[in-house]
């Protein structure tokens, strides 16, 4: 009796559930134009004219002295083609920034991160600023074409930048601010205006610049055949996957699915024209496997299945020193690459004790920087005797604009456990009730140093903190939350939980130093909320903020070193957060089983290591060349 | 009872699973007394230190030095720079260059090194030959440096006024130390694992760690399973439906997955090394209730049963009574097993990152998961995760091994 | 004398299902459909409930990935309140649920928040294929292998026994990843037999050439062989405990003076000691899912246990949600075809329902 009752109820249970579901969907959107990712590379159409796709020829298996293999940049399967949407998960081809990946999209210009040049690739010559620096001129090559056969044109660019503008895609609001239109003068030249202040100058001319080296340029018959597809629906045109996208650059897709991707070389490429490069990139495709985890990526750099690795690989030069494999670096000696961008410990001003310039200094001097460079980093980065510290990463382009003289005592090496003892007895902070821990008016100072758990390195460098506030008296305890909560607490200005914590830098880029001057001390972003800008501890300083108004319109050389070299100095004295150590964009491995030629630091090409994909790394694909 | 412990001990299996056991629990008793380094603590600057000894370079040149004759002092040093690889390499590259192929010996060093010095230069680009290789050549060259020479080497102190070096000392190519002697001495049996810390000295506090987990989750899921188990099999009824639900609820749910669940969301920072314990203990005891009420399940129509229950006495009396010494055997049994997978359960969960705080206190799930974020077993550092694995496998196995032997002393049927 | 009744019902298994035997059978199936049921409703709303309790907030996870490089405050701000309004999270919880439910009945199993927007129904179908065709076979063959292993042990004894049973202790106590990381250095690093990750050679495309079948198999070597060896060592013991116990039944005792044949009293033995073994392979082929997971992560071989692991990693709700309802799916649906079955096979079964 009784197990029938629970019988009935269960069955009403289950079909009361089931003629929930027979109602009507509610307002949950579908994601529009949901296709599978996986395509047969023997039916599939051209996706363009020109791209010679004769599956049948190709055997089952890509042929190894056609192809370059990438690893490190797509860890899951890939979702689109779309340059307007957010999330494509597409790593090699849709991946605008700083260093905007081109094999398949183009810039304008390319960006060199070794020296800070900006190279026409679209663009026809240098652009030229007008006088007032509102405005930036450049010429489109003529010899560019899309893949349809149509020319690039200055309308295109026009329309690229209207639609970002009108679909509020990343691009628009990132750079909306400070772009005010993009203009045709004519069908080869374009006109960039930056939006202007109140005295009419622009409100931040180093962005406008930006904007031509790290944004895509879109054809504007295809984005208008987009948007009727879309229904001029912004949602709808950022999720479409864009199957059928025609793009200027050497590559174009052939295959991909949940294990790998691969793109085919474009033979009609417009960049053949001696006016760009003069002839087509060596590599017939360009294969990315889609490893699990980074040790799946590593066996097989070992193994010669990969060519070119943008992997942190801990000990990487046993590889030829012990294993005797045919892999290089960009350099044969430490730091292995080039670094780029300075991993920061942010001091929480509002922390009790944290407010006091003695104890941040003392305990960014107690720290063990050769330790954590060294085990953290395998010396994959230079150390902060090499390289002293200050707002410049170690790139030859940014060492020059600060003058390192100037400021060379405020450049601590770290390790000074004596000097950082010296410097708290001096400021009265002693340990004044005997429990081994100094105090500031009878309450101990006890901070936790936070990195969020799973980052190896990160973790190991905040041991490295933790062990040296033990050296003088100052308790520092380690604390790693998962990565989802991380971020939900540190980019809250507001925050009172986190102490010292660890967050990335910018980067090269064609606004450095300047963006990263701004990221760690602009006062625009202490204190706001879901922020992911910068200046996570609250620093306010008004002469910063003065430097960081005054740098974008600065042209003049020696104004610019006068001011980077002020900002390190304040940057040095007021230490609001200190770097912990140097790391490069993107880490650059290559293996010379079948490939040779690659860009490296003493072949006089300077190519920078970007995995000969992004900015003007790419020109190392037209360099390369099978081993014999 | 004394008799079964007799029998206990007597059987073969058990034995040695004890032995093995105990030894493990000796050495993570006894070596802390000896050896009193944190065991967190970070010694190496530098990842994954070679097991061997490491001599301080600085005080062996202040020991006593004393002169030894030995016959291949000479070939040994020549060798350990210059092998019959090195040796071949360098011919292939003269070949390449020009030499003519006979005149090259490569057996006569100093024909060859003459050869090599005079013909070598790094700038010239072999064709065909690839970046990697160029740059070997390079290191080869600058490691030959000096390799013929007979003279010693002189020691120089940096002089604080004139900023010359001022000569302090010579050391003779026939100069050798006594290890003893040497003020700084250390000996790594395991070498340093990637945050340059003792590998022995972490190992042997991690099985201590692992050990405590194993057992407080092993009590907890006993306890549970047990209380469970005898309320399921005895009373029987609703309750014995109730529980059962909740049992095959527990099984359907895949208690791994339920694992990672729960330790992600306990977070970080609570994520002690008990309690990791007892969220293992509490998501394991399924199926030691199925076999406790099992048993009990069979015992409580037994005559001795009926017996109590026609005295008058309460359940609770009975149960203590009656029945549980006589599944006492099989609980213990399933204890051990219990600590056994729990300590699996706790070095699985490490492996994928959630285990317990990695700096508090090092556990052998943790150093398994180190070594491998730090590609040790691709790079073929075998100190950093093969004794990890062995140790794991020894405590698993000896009290595995002691299951045996009790389920054959309980279970004569089972004997050999 | 229970035995030698079992016994009885052993040799006797010829007789049919006689009608009041299939009048119990039907009340035995019954009341396993009811808890089939019931179960699978708490299994529904603990797989919604449990990921969502995790903490953090995967909706700042997408935004932080997609607000790479952007500077503005407010802009952050739309394309945060963009992603929370297309997954729902800033709805109550109850509505969220039913949204789920309804979702789930008319075959749509959302889409993942990690991998978005591809739905989570693409990213199953494709790991789920690797991860059976991994585990299926392993405990298939670990099972057979094993229970051969452990009845000849207990058949045998003597020399075979004492070398097994050791061996098989040892084998079924080393950790998964151990096995797993043993194999790889020995046999993929050094040796170089076999690859040491993924599905097929990293130079293949899908297609139904021998070429990619071939490179598949290899590929599958060291995973498989991690897990089987395990379960054998595993298998093993439980049988020979299991056998050891039925050839000492009185019932063999009985038919042995009788005269038969060792050879048709051994097929009865193991008939009657292999019914346990079934329940646990019903449990492994149920649980492998997850069983998988250690071997997958270590081979980087693409199947459930790391999407499942990815997953929780990065708080993908509906991910999670589907994955663990799978498993559970899967779990119940062979313990209760199990049942079924048991009730076929154990006459005990028919027995008690006939009186």
């Amino acid at each position: 009796m009784k197990k029938r009752l629970i019988f009935i109820l269960s069955l009403v249970i289950v079909f009361s559930l089931l003629l929930a579901s027979c109602t009507p969907a509610a307002n949950v959107e579908e994601p529009v134009g949901e296709e599978p990712a996986v395509e047969e590379p023997a039916e599939e159409e051209p996706a363009a004219a020109g791209v010679d796709l004769d599956a049948a020829d190709i055997a089952a298996s890509l042929p190894r002295d056609e192809t370059l293999y990438i690893a490190g940049l797509q860890w899951s399967a890939l979702v689109g083609w779309n340059p307007y949407a957010s999330t494509n998960n597409n790593a090699m081809g849709v991946s605008a920034g700083s260093s905007a990946r081109v094999p398949i999209w183009e810039t304008p210009y390319m960006y060199n991160m070794i020296n800070g040049e900006e190279i026409p690739l679209l663009a026809d010559g240098d652009y030229t600023w007008n006088d007032a620096m509102t405005e930036i001129t450049f010429t489109i090559k003529e010899a560019a074409m899309w893949s349809d056969g149509t020319p690039v044109t200055a309308d295109d660019v026009a329309y690229t930048w209207a639609t970002n503008v009108k679909y509020e895609t990343t691009a628009g609001v990132g750079y909306g601010e400070y772009i005010e239109t993009v203009e045709a003068l004519d069908p080869q030249t374009v006109v960039v205006k930056a939006k202007l202040d109140a005295d009419g100058n622009a409100v931040n001319p180093l962005l406008v610049k930006a904007y031509i080296s790290s944004e895509y340029v879109v054809q504007k018959a295809w984005t208008e055949a987009l948007e009727e597809r879309a229904g001029f629906d912004a949602a709808a045109l950022k999720e479409d996957p864009a199957e059928d996208f025609v793009a200027s650059g050497p590559y174009t897709k052939f295959y991909n699915d949940d294990q790998k991707v691969v793109f085919v070389r474009d033979d009609n490429y417009w960049g053949q024209d001696d006016s760009m490069w003069g002839s087509l990139p060596v590599p017939k495709y360009l294969a990315h496997t889609i490893y699990a985890d980074n040790n799946a990526g590593f066996l097989a750099l070992k193994a010669g299945e990969v060519d070119v690795s943008q992997q942190f690989n801990a000990n990487v030069q046993d590889l030829w020193l012990v294993d005797g494999l045919p892999i290089s670096t960009w350099m044969d000696d430490a730091p292995y690459g080039l670094t780029a961008s300075l991993p920061t410990a942010y001091y929480n001003l509002k922390s009790f004790g944290l407010d006091n310039v003695a104890v941040r200094k003392a305990i960014a001097m107690a720290v063990d920087y050769d330790t954590i460079i060294a085990n953290a980093m395998t010396n994959q980065s230079p150390t902060f005797a090499q390289v002293p510290r200050s707002v410049m990463n170690p790139t030859a382009g940014e060492q020059a604009l600060y003058d390192q003289a100037a400021v060379a005592d405020l450049q601590w090496v770290g390790s000074d456990i004596e000097g950082a003892n010296a410097l708290l007895d001096e400021a009265g902070i002693v340990d004044s009730d005997g429990d081994g821990w100094r105090d500031i008016d009878g309450q101990k100072l006890s901070y936790n140093a936070v990195c969020p758990n799973g980052w190896s390195d990160w973790q190991a460098a905040m041991e490295i903190v933790a062990a040296a506030g033990e050296e003088i008296g100052i308790e520092i305890t380690t604390l790693y939350p998962e990565w989802g909560v991380y971020q939900t607490v540190f980019v809250d200005g507001e925050q009172t939980e986190y102490d010292i914590f660890m967050v990335w830098s910018d980067g090269a880029g064609p606004t450095q130093p300047w963006g990263r001057v701004r990221q760690i001390m602009s006062s625009e972003f202490a204190g706001t909320q879901g922020n992911w800008n910068g200046n996570w501890g609250g620093y306010v300083n008004p002469r910063i903020d003065e430097i960081i108004a005054e740098i974008p319109a600065t042209a003049d050389q020696a104004r610019l070193i006068e001011l980077y070299t002020e900002a390190t100095e304040i940057y040095l004295t007021d230490i609001p957060s200190f770097s912990l150590m140097y790391r490069p964009d993107q880490f650059y491995t290559v293996n010379e089983t079948v490939w040779t030629n690659y860009p490296a630091a003493d072949d006089g090409r300077n190519i920078p290591p970007m995995n000969l994909l992004d900015g003007y790394s790419i020109a190392g694909l037209y360099g390369l060349e099978l081993v014999p | 009872m004394k008799h079964t412990l007799g029998q206990i001990f007597r059987s073969p299996k058990f034995l040695v699973g004890f032995v093995i056991f105990m030894a493990i629990l000796l050495l993570v008793i006894i070596y802390p007394l000896f050896v009193t380094d944190n065991p967190l603590g970070i010694i190496g600057q530098g990842t994954f230190f070679e097991p061997g000894i490491y001599v301080n370079v600085y005080d062996s040149l202040r020991s006593p030095q004393y002169i030894l004759n030995l016959d291949n002092a000479a070939i040994n040093r020549i060798a350990s720079r210059l092998g019959d690889q090195e040796r071949q390499d360098m011919k292939e590259w003269l070949i390449e260059y020009g030499v003519p192929e006979d005149e090259i010996d490569i057996d006569d060093t100093e024909s060859l090194m003459e050869l090599w010095v005079n013909n070598y230069d790094s700038t010239i680009v072999v064709p065909g030959m690839t970046a990697a290789k160029r740059k070997y050549y390079v290191r080869l060259d600058a490691s030959l440096e000096g390799i013929l020479a007979t003279e010693g080497f002189h020691i120089s102190v940096r002089n604080e006024e004139t900023g010359d070096l001022d000569e302090v000392g010579y050391v003779n190519q026939k100069d050798y130390v006594n290890v003893n002697q040497v003020a700084n001495v250390r000996i790594l049996p395991l070498g340093t694992d990637n945050f340059g810390r003792d590998m022995l000295t972490e190992l042997v506090a991690a099985i201590g760690v692992s050990l405590k987990i194993g057992l407080v989750a092993g009590l907890i899921a006993t306890m549970i399973g047990l209380s469970l188990g005898l309320l399921a099999g005895y009373i029987g009824g609703w309750l014995d439906d109730i529980i059962m639900f909740i049992t095959n609820l527990f099984t359907v749910i895949p208690s791994f997955v339920l694992l990672i669940l729960i330790s992600y969301s306990i977070g970080q920072e609570q994520r002690g090394a008990i309690t990791i314990a007892a969220v293992i203990g509490l998501t394991s005891w399924v199926w030691t209730t199925r076999a406790v009420r099992a048993q009990v399940i069979s015992l409580r129509n037994r005559d001795h049963v009926n017996l109590s229950k026609l005295s008058g006495h309460s359940v609770l009396h009975i149960i203590v009574a009656d029945i549980l010494p006589y599944i006492a055997s099989y609980v213990f049994m399933a204890l051990i097993l219990q600590i056994s997978s729990g300590i699996l359960a706790e070095a699985g969960l490490s492996i994928l990152g959630l285990g317990p705080k990695t700096t508090e206190v090092p556990t052998l799930g943790l150093m398994m998961n180190w070594a491998m974020i730090y590609s040790a077993h691709i790079m073929g550092k075998w100190w950093a995760y093969f004794p990890v694995i062995v140790a794991i496998a020894l405590v698993s196995f000896s009290l595995n091994l002691m299951n045996t032997g009790l389920d054959q002393v309980f279970n004569p049927a089972l004997r050999d | 004398m229970l035995q030698a009744k079992r016994g009885m019902a052993v040799f006797s298994n010829c007789q049919s299902i006689g009608g009041a035997a299939l009048k119990g059978y039907l009340k035995y199936f019954g009341g396993k459909l009811i808890w089939f049921l019931i179960t699978l409703i708490f299994a529904f709303l603990l797989n919604f409930i449990l990921p969502r309790l995790m903490p953090g907030d995967p909706v700042a996870i997408i935004t932080q990935r997609v607000v790479q490089g952007m500077t503005s405050q407010t802009g952050i701000q739309k394309v945060y309140e963009e992603y929370a309004t297309l997954f729902g999270t800033n709805r109550p919880m109850h509505e969220q649920f039913f949204l789920y439910v309804r979702n789930l009945f008319q075959g749509n199993l959302g889409t993942s928040f990690s991998q978005y927007p591809r739905p989570v129904a693409d990213i199953l179908k494709s790991s789920l294929g690797w991860t059976l065709a991994l585990q299926l076979p392993a405990i298939l063959v670990g099972w057979m292998i094993g229970n051969t292993l452990g009845a000849l042990a207990a058949y045998v004894k003597k020399g075979f026994d004492k070398v097994l049973l050791p061996a098989s202790i040892f084998l079924s106590n080393l950790p998964a990843f151990g096995m797993a990381v043993i194999l790889l250095v020995i046999f993929g690093v050094q040796l170089k037999w076999f690859p040491t990750s993924g599905g097929y050679g990293f130079d293949m495309i899908p297609k139904f050439s021998w070429d990619f079948i071939k490179s598949v198999i290899l590929h599958y070597q060291l995973p498989f062989w991690s897990i089987v060896t395990i379960a054998i060592g595993g298998q093993a013991i439980g049988m020979r405990s299991m056998s050891i116990y039925e050839l000492n039944a009185d019932y063999v005792k009985f038919a042995r003076f009788l005269g038969i044949k060792d050879r048709k009293i051994i097929g009865y033995v193991f008939r009657n000691a292999m019914l346990p073994q079934i329940t646990g392979l019903a449990l492994s082929i149920g649980t492998m899912v997850g069983g998988a997971l250690v071997a997958e992560t270590i081979f980087s071989y693409p199947g459930l246990g790391s999407t499942i692991l990815t997953a929780v990693m990065g708080q993908d709700y509906p991910m999670i949600s589907a994955a663990t309802l799978l498993i559970t799916l899967m779990v119940l649906v062979t313990t209760f075809l199990i049942e079924i079955l048991y009730g076929v096979i154990d006459p005990r079964i028919k027995a008690a329902q006939t009186d």
